[in-house]
């Protein structure tokens, strides 16, 4: 391997490293973007800015979670923004400002993602459409029923209490005068992000999920129900994306249609960045969150740096064909 | 004797790759004459209505199918119809030039983002599908710089002879449509023509006989620059306006008119199924349209807003795409092997 890695170039070095342990790399790279933002804007470190940032690490990885199941799984979920976007509407509406309909909200959101996860997971296991396409055009419905039910028009709030405990800050401590930074998202995470590392790396439904994305026909020829693990998770990634949309309208206060519809796409990315292989059956979930802090960083850097809408779009497709050319080049035809 | 030859025409139809997506598109086009009468339907006004109001998704459509015969796609391509839209409109109204000097240079710009398609999907062999997504952040960049706000006009003379009909039946617009495919049917009967096939089908066994796959996908992406520029031209006669930020959606649509057609990934499919597809799509939306007419007028008291026609026609599509699978069921596997292909790299993708 030595004299191996001596003949590499650096870009092929950097490569390696990257793919050996693509968390720690995201995790290196935020703090960079981190770093050179604040030099270019010192006043650009503060606590706002560092709460804000964990706010929306965090809800990038709530949505990050389904998408990392699915593609460990071997397929695609473009149906993560869509949901989100609906879950947070149905919040909005149904909530109206009103405290104490919480759990009302919970099972209808739950309902509704279960619901699109399903039918994503029986159109790429009954009818062997591609999951890109099929969750592409369920994504399309599920937006334009948004539109149907809302006439177009935000409308409701989320409740007082519900966005407090989302957005309110903890760990400060009044007596000193140090004022709270930690959002009270954290607290959702705590409950949730165990949930998903038991569900990817201790249960049963995870192990079979690594197996059937390494190699389906092995997976079946191994006795896994491979339909139903592929069923199974694309529903848990409705359900995650669903429950993503609810604390994301909880942030934002009030919903309107497609308001989420970026995190299809951030999500997947994010995904990506954290090492998870499209091919299936490599990644984890730690990655994702790592991948999420990324991009969120990324995006914070740009807001500081003042840069106009449409500077900061060619940099965000700039960037994201960098990442993608460290992550995800395919083999050269001439060997 | 006649009879022997339709059967056998018909026969011969089955076993193209456009068949599903002919069958799909003369459903469609029957329903289209029974809403609306048959009378109606022909009109001259609605026939060119027809072509004049959809020549973009056709022409975009058509623009696609080149990239999935030789096994690329490019889901930025509805962006870029906007950015030949801003440079003709601005190089007309800013340097105060003839309209046909902004086309020419919209026609040079869509070729140079194609370039860079190329370059990311062919050249550093990127998973089409997420590196051209990207580029739709750097069109619309680029689209917005060039262009702030939607203005501009084009000249009257422009798009009144878009709109307009040859010896009051033909329609101007359809010539376009006529235009490109008869370039691509002459492409087709030159060595390019296999070439995109064989590269398309399997690039390692192109190269093995001697064929260089990235070259022959850049020649691809070229024809699609030019035809997505022609797009983007009828796109701005259409609406005889500038704006940076539409036709995003085209990309996605286009892609799905395709997949409807018939059209597989990689060295399957023809321009035919592409224009069935798009058809398709076409016809449906206006026949959602006339169908929510006639309840208008059949119930009375009946009111939905256009918010549930887009809701259908969009269930339609969903409805279509599974349609195809079951129609061709050959297609499906190259189809299916093509998509991981375009996500995940092909069994190319070096693992850790």
């Amino acid at each position: 391997m030595s004299s191996h890695e001596s003949t590499m170039t650096a870009s092929q070095r950097l490569q390696l490293f990257v793919r050996s342990s693509p968390a720690r790399m995201a995790v290196i790279i935020s703090a960079l973007l981190f770093v050179i933002t604040v030099a270019i804007n010192p006043r650009s470190f503060n606590m706002n800015a560092f709460s804000s940032i964990l706010l929306l690490t965090l809800l990038l990885s709530f949505a990050s979670a389904g998408q990392t199941m699915v593609l460990i799984g071997g397929g695609l979920d473009f149906t993560v923004g869509a949901v989100m976007s609906s879950a947070a509407i149905l919040t909005t509406y149904v909530m109206n400002g009103q405290d104490g309909k919480f759990m009302l909200v919970f099972v209808l959101a739950m309902a509704m993602g279960a619901a699109v996860g399903l039918l994503n997971g029986f159109c790429a296991v009954k009818i062997e459409l591609p999951p890109m396409i099929v969750t592409m055009a369920i994504s399309n419905v599920v937006t334009r029923m948004q539109y149907v039910l809302t006439q177009g028009k935000p409308g409701g709030f989320a409740a007082p209490s519900f966005v407090r405990s989302v957005i309110g800050k903890l760990g400060g401590i009044e007596s000193l005068g140090i004022k709270g930074f930690i959002p009270s998202l954290t607290l959702y995470a705590l409950v949730l992000f165990p949930l998903v590392f038991f569900l990817l790396n201790r249960s049963r439904f995870g192990k079979q999920l690594y197996l059937m994305g390494n190699n389906p026909t092995a997976a079946q020829l191994a006795g896994i129900k491979v339909n139903k693990i592929r069923v199974l998770m694309y529903v848990f990634s409705g359900l995650l994306s669903a429950f993503a949309g609810m604390v994301g309208a909880a942030y934002m206060g009030t919903a309107r249609c497609q308001i989420f519809d970026e995190y299809a796409f951030s999500s997947l990315v994010a995904v990506i960045v954290g090492g998870t292989a499209f091919s299936g059956g490599i990644g984890n979930y730690a990655g994702s969150i790592a991948g999420a802090l990324l991009m969120v960083v990324l995006s914070n850097g740009l807001t500081v740096l003042a840069l106009s809408q449409p500077i900061r779009n060619i940099v965000q497709g700039v960037v994201m064909v960098l990442l993608l050319v460290m992550y995800n080049r395919a083999r050269a035809v001439r060997l | 004797m006649s009879k022997i030859g339709i059967q056998r025409a018909f026969a011969r139809l089955r076993r193209t790759p456009a068949f599903a997506g002919f069958t799909l598109f003369m459903a469609v086009l029957i329903l289209n004459i029974i809403v609306q009468g048959p009378k109606a339907f022909f009109s001259a006004r609605n026939i060119n209505t027809l072509f004049s109001k959809n020549m973009p998704l056709l022409l975009t459509t058509m623009a696609m199918a080149p990239l999935l015969i030789s096994g690329v796609l490019d889901i930025s391509i509805g962006i870029q119809l906007a950015l030949v839209n801003v440079v003709s409109i601005m190089v007309m109204q800013e340097w105060g030039v003839s309209l046909w000097v902004g086309f020419a240079l919209a026609i040079a710009a869509s070729l140079a983002v194609s370039a860079l398609g190329w370059l990311t999907v062919s050249v550093l062999r990127l998973p089409a599908m997420l590196a051209t997504y990207s580029l739709i952040y750097i069109v619309r960049g680029i689209n917005v710089l060039i262009m702030s706000n939607p203005q501009g006009k084009v000249p009257d003379a422009f798009y009144k002879t878009y709109d307009s009909l040859i010896f009051g039946v033909i329609p101007v617009s359809a010539l376009l449509l006529v235009f490109v495919f008869l370039g691509w049917t002459f492409l087709m009967r030159t060595k390019l023509g296999r070439n995109l096939y064989a590269v398309g089908g399997n690039p390692r066994n192109a190269f093995a006989a001697g064929i260089n796959p990235v070259w022959v996908q850049f020649q691809a992406w070229m024809i699609k620059g030019f035809i997505t520029a022609l797009a983007g031209i009828s796109l701005t006669l259409m609406t005889a306006s500038g704006n940076p930020l539409q036709a995003e959606a085209y990309g996605m649509r286009s892609l799905s008119a395709c997949i409807i057609g018939g059209l597989g990934f990689g060295g399957w499919g023809s321009m035919s199924c592409a224009v069935f597809g798009a058809g398709f799509l076409v016809l449906i939306q206006s026949a959602v349209y006339y169908v929510f007419d006639l309840l208008y007028r059949l119930i009375p008291g009946f009111t939905v807003t256009s918010y549930w026609q887009n809701l259908v026609s969009d269930i339609i599509i969903f409805l279509g795409l599974l349609m195809t699978i079951v129609t061709a069921k050959g297609q499906r596997e190259a189809l299916k092997q093509g998509f991981v292909k375009q996500f995940k790299g092909g069994e190319n993708l070096v693992k850790s």
